[in-house]
């Protein structure tokens, strides 16, 4: 059987309707098979990750029906990139959580397992489709899951998170549908490519009713002011592990949703304008929100929106340059955030509090943690020789490709403003004076080693971006090319 | 005040978007055009749900086979609530310990009218459900519908019968195997065929109850996994103890 | 059946109106509980009368005057000119099943907070503002 992006779906999804079963043979069972399964999506993406940069892209096609009759799945570099960014990331997590003790509880360990090893398995599903209604099925399946796992701690906040994310995440499902019926009533098809290929002539009204209504949807999920009050609150109160997967998966494919269905759909330079204010209203409102918060995790949360914010301003810009720019914040943010979070998660379990008040002096204690927290403050903000230097960079140099010289100023200012707001963390961990007690849980290997790698990522990227310069510039390019998306997917057999 | 003001405002904004819009496809107009000469999706579908897969009811050769993939997700969707809910709800004490729940529900208990009339319509609407997604190719109706008749039928038990329960264990097996099976049955259609949920081609006759491939194999799947999955939802939100003094 | 043909064409503005708006109208009540009502499973019910006005109107926009359910039986093997719409249809079979994934979850969610603050009424949800 030839390797192909189904893979990608179906292995997670018998494994999930197994491992119920498997439970009852093997006690451990749901905490090792999702391993198993999540290396193997890592495999397969090296493998068809390099048969996309051969024939620039790779597609297949469900139940025998070519496009646009039937469904088909869509690898363009952009997405394969993505993809291969949501495997990497998803076996991270478990590896680094696989252990935790804090849902070390029996029968609870299965659900949470099958509910992580399916929301991979959906956001891997939104980035892969050709088809816009199966789209939101996926969407669906991301945000079930991300709700019951939100939800997952007895305590009360977990379940008023959970409501309010479940509120938005209806409406924003109702408002999805709905423009997705007024495109299938203008068009007479589902299918992304064809679609594309009749908006053209659909009227311009109606065109706009179903943006607005999409990018209402798509908004709510990918964290866009002023719909993302749901955002805070659940990544603070899930487990770290769906915290860090929160922000390294849900928030790339709900992004990849919103860019694909404008940049490909609908056109460009209709939403170009639309996105920078919402990216910087977002940006700067996340970004001053963090400035202000003494509960770490809720801190790491607002500004996982605010480069959610910054990744759509980037998007808004639209020149080849930005849109690297973006790709790489896309990349950057993933790994980075979710260091944060997950080494974060040590001084939080050690300190059995998340106010940052009780961080002082704490690398003593944890001087490893605090080492790679720090590295990930840094990478963040946007210090040389790590990462998320170049990601600003080009993200800047894309603004003054264009001469949005107000647009490059209000960046530095939120710059400085997420500077202030992290460096005072650092400062706390290093330079303060301590006030509590001696700590006891040192990380376990498994979760050194998935933190190392992170670590390592972020550094190496750093020192030698151009790594993957060239697949991002490529992914660019065929973003940026609606004909060459809509020629693959129409001349499919 | 300010609120409702502004939220009346938002809603006639909103009706009158979606009256103009949806306006624009008017109500009965044929959008799908003539099935000899397919110009739409909707009349390739119709054309070949009679000749492809000989299948009666297109709906279901849509739901099954055009957009099986759709289906997946959505029985994924219905396992990940049942799941989701079990999380949610789960409480340490309501398993004893070989982790088995035990029904107490608190509704009143119900007249002998409900309680005969319950233990004869049963299986009739168990008879009803399973004749629904057997057929699911050959009327309206299918896994999903026939699903959810079963489980109106085991609602109605739940509801007269307070100690009425049903074997979880059953329950979990049943859930999961008929999950996997239409997995294997996608898988079986990509090794054997070249594409995942790919159909076999001998389809047989149109309006035979053995017609349409695989497509009423899965619809069977799906109604077995339906019907176990909402039954199950129904058990867990009935199953709501008052906490112990 | 010529004079449904001729009723149809006479009133159709009306029908359209009709069918069309309670299906948006539904939408509107269900938002409009949604956003103004403060009991839980109140708000949980609009978000539901919401799917189902969504719903209502697919099933609306797939219907073509004069023809009937998209099902070949024996007798209508060759009636696939005289048809419905069947995709809508198909679509909102998912929609309604996922539109029910989501309300059991959100009462789900109801009950843990009952069981947690006695009282259902949203206004109690604020200690997770900023």
């Amino acid at each position: 059987m030839v390797i192909s992006p189904i893979h990608y779906i179906f292995v997670p999804l018998a494994t999930a309707f197994l491992i119920p079963l498997l439970q009852k043979l093997y006690k451990d069972a749901a905490r090792v098979v999702p391993g198993l399964v999540l290396f193997y999506n890592l495999v397969i993406s090296v493998i068809l990750f390099r048969r996309v940069m051969q024939h620039g892209t790779v597609t297949e096609i469900i139940a025998g029906w070519r496009p646009p009759f039937g469904i088909n799945l869509i690898m363009t570099p952009f997405s394969a990139t993505l993809a291969s960014l949501v495997s990497f990331m998803a076996f991270a997590v478990w590896l680094y959580g696989f252990r935790f003790k804090r849902v070390l509880k029996g029968g609870e360990v299965m659900y949470y397992e099958i509910l992580q090893l399916m929301m991979i398995a959906g956001a891997l599903g939104i980035i892969l489709t050709g088809d816009l209604f199966n789209l939101f099925v996926f969407i669906e399946i991301t945000g079930i899951t991300a709700i019951s796992l939100v939800a997952f701690y007895r305590d009360r906040h977990g379940a008023e998170a959970g409501f309010k994310y479940m509120l938005l995440g209806s409406l924003a499902s109702s408002f999805l549908l709905l423009g997705i019926l007024l495109i299938y009533t203008q068009t007479g098809t589902l299918n992304m490519a064809q679609i594309a290929q009749k908006m053209p002539a659909v009227d311009s009204g109606v065109k706009v009713i179903a943006l607005i209504f999409i990018l209402i949807a798509l908004g709510i999920e990918a964290e866009m002011f002023p719909l993302n009050s749901w955002a805070p609150d659940a990544y603070s109160q899930a487990p770290s592990p769906t915290s860090a997967t929160f922000a390294s998966v849900l928030a790339v494919a709900a992004l990849y949703a919103l860019i694909r269905v404008g940049y490909t759909l609908f056109d460009a330079r209709m939403i170009s304008g639309f996105l920078i204010v919402m990216g910087f209203l977002t940006m700067l409102i996340a970004e001053m929100a963090a400035f202000s918060q003494t509960d770490l995790k809720r801190m790491l949360a607002y500004s996982s929106i605010g480069q959610m914010g910054l990744a759509m301003v980037a998007f808004g810009i639209g020149n080849e340059t930005a849109i690297f720019g973006a790709l790489f914040l896309m990349i950057n943010h993933a790994v980075i955030k979710a260091l944060l979070f997950m080494s974060g998660s040590y001084f939080i379990y050690n300190l059995q509090t998340k106010k940052m008040d009780a961080l002082n002096g704490i690398h003593k204690r944890l001087p490893y943690v605090s080492f790679l927290f720090s590295l990930g403050v840094l990478a963040i903000i946007g210090f040389p020789p790590f990462s998320g230097f170049w990601s600003k960079l080009y993200i800047l140099y894309g603004a003054a490709n264009k001469n949005m010289l107000l647009l490059i100023i209000g960046i530095l200012s939120i710059t400085l403003i997420e500077m202030t707001y992290y460096l005072r963390v650092i400062g706390r961990i290093y330079f303060a004076k301590e006030k509590s007690e001696p700590a006891s849980h040192k990380p376990s290997v498994n979760a050194l080693v998935a933190m190392t790698a992170l670590a390592l990522v972020i550094i190496i990227l750093g020192i030698y971006p151009d790594l993957i310069s060239g697949y991002l510039h490529q992914a660019g390019r065929f973003l940026l090319d609606k004909q060459a998306y809509i020629q693959t997917v129409l001349s499919m057999r | 005040m300010l609120k409702k003001i502004f939220v009346w405002f938002l809603l006639a904004v909103l009706g009158i978007a979606l009256y103009a819009s949806f306006g624009r496809a008017p109500f009965g107009e044929n959008r799908v055009g003539p099935t000899d000469n397919p110009a739409t999706v909707s009349a390739f579908y119709l054309k070949n749900s009679a000749e492809k897969l000989q299948t009666a009811n297109s709906v279901t050769a849509i739901v099954v086979n055009f957009r099986g993939f759709d289906t997946l997700g959505e029985v994924t969707v219905l396992f990940l609530a049942a799941t989701g809910l079990a999380s949610i709800l789960y409480r340490k004490e309501d398993e004893d310990e070989e982790g088995e729940h035990l029904p107490v529900r608190i509704n009143l208990p119900a007249s002998s009218i409900v309680r005969t009339g319950a233990k004869i319509l049963f299986p009739l609407i168990l008879l009803l459900g399973i004749y629904i997604f057997v057929h699911g190719h050959l009327t309206p109706g299918g896994g999903f519908q026939g699903g959810s008749v079963i489980a109106t039928g085991f609602l109605l038990m739940f509801i007269t019968y307070r100690r009425f329960g049903t074997n979880h264990k059953v329950m979990v097996w049943l859930e999961s195997l008929s999950g996997l099976a239409f997995v294997l049955t996608g898988l079986y259609g990509l090794i054997k065929y070249g594409s995942f949920l790919q159909n076999t081609p001998d389809v047989g006759h149109l309006n035979d109850l053995v017609s349409g491939g695989l497509i009423p194999l899965i619809y069977i799947f799906i109604g077995i996994k339906v019907s176990t999955e909402l039954t199950n939802v129904l058990d867990t939100l009935m199953n709501i103890k008052p906490k112990k003094r | 059946m010529k004079e449904f043909q001729e009723i149809f064409l006479r009133y159709h503005a009306l029908l359209q109106a009709a069918v069309y708006g309670s299906a948006v109208l539904l939408i509107l009540i269900g938002l409009y509980a949604v956003l103004m009502k403060k009991h839980l499973v109140k708000i949980v019910i609009g978000l539901s009368i919401i799917e189902s006005g969504v719903n209502l109107l697919f099933v609306a926009v797939g219907y073509i005057s004069n023809h009937t359910a998209p099902i070949f039986s024996p007798g209508y093997e060759h009636a696939a000119d005289k048809m419905v719409d069947p995709v809508p249809q198909a679509l909102v079979l998912t929609a309604i099943v996922i539109g029910f994934a989501t309300t059991a979850l959100a009462l789900s969610l109801v009950i843990r907070l009952y069981r947690h603050h006695k009282t259902a009424n949203i206004e109690q949800l604020k200690s997770l503002r900023w």
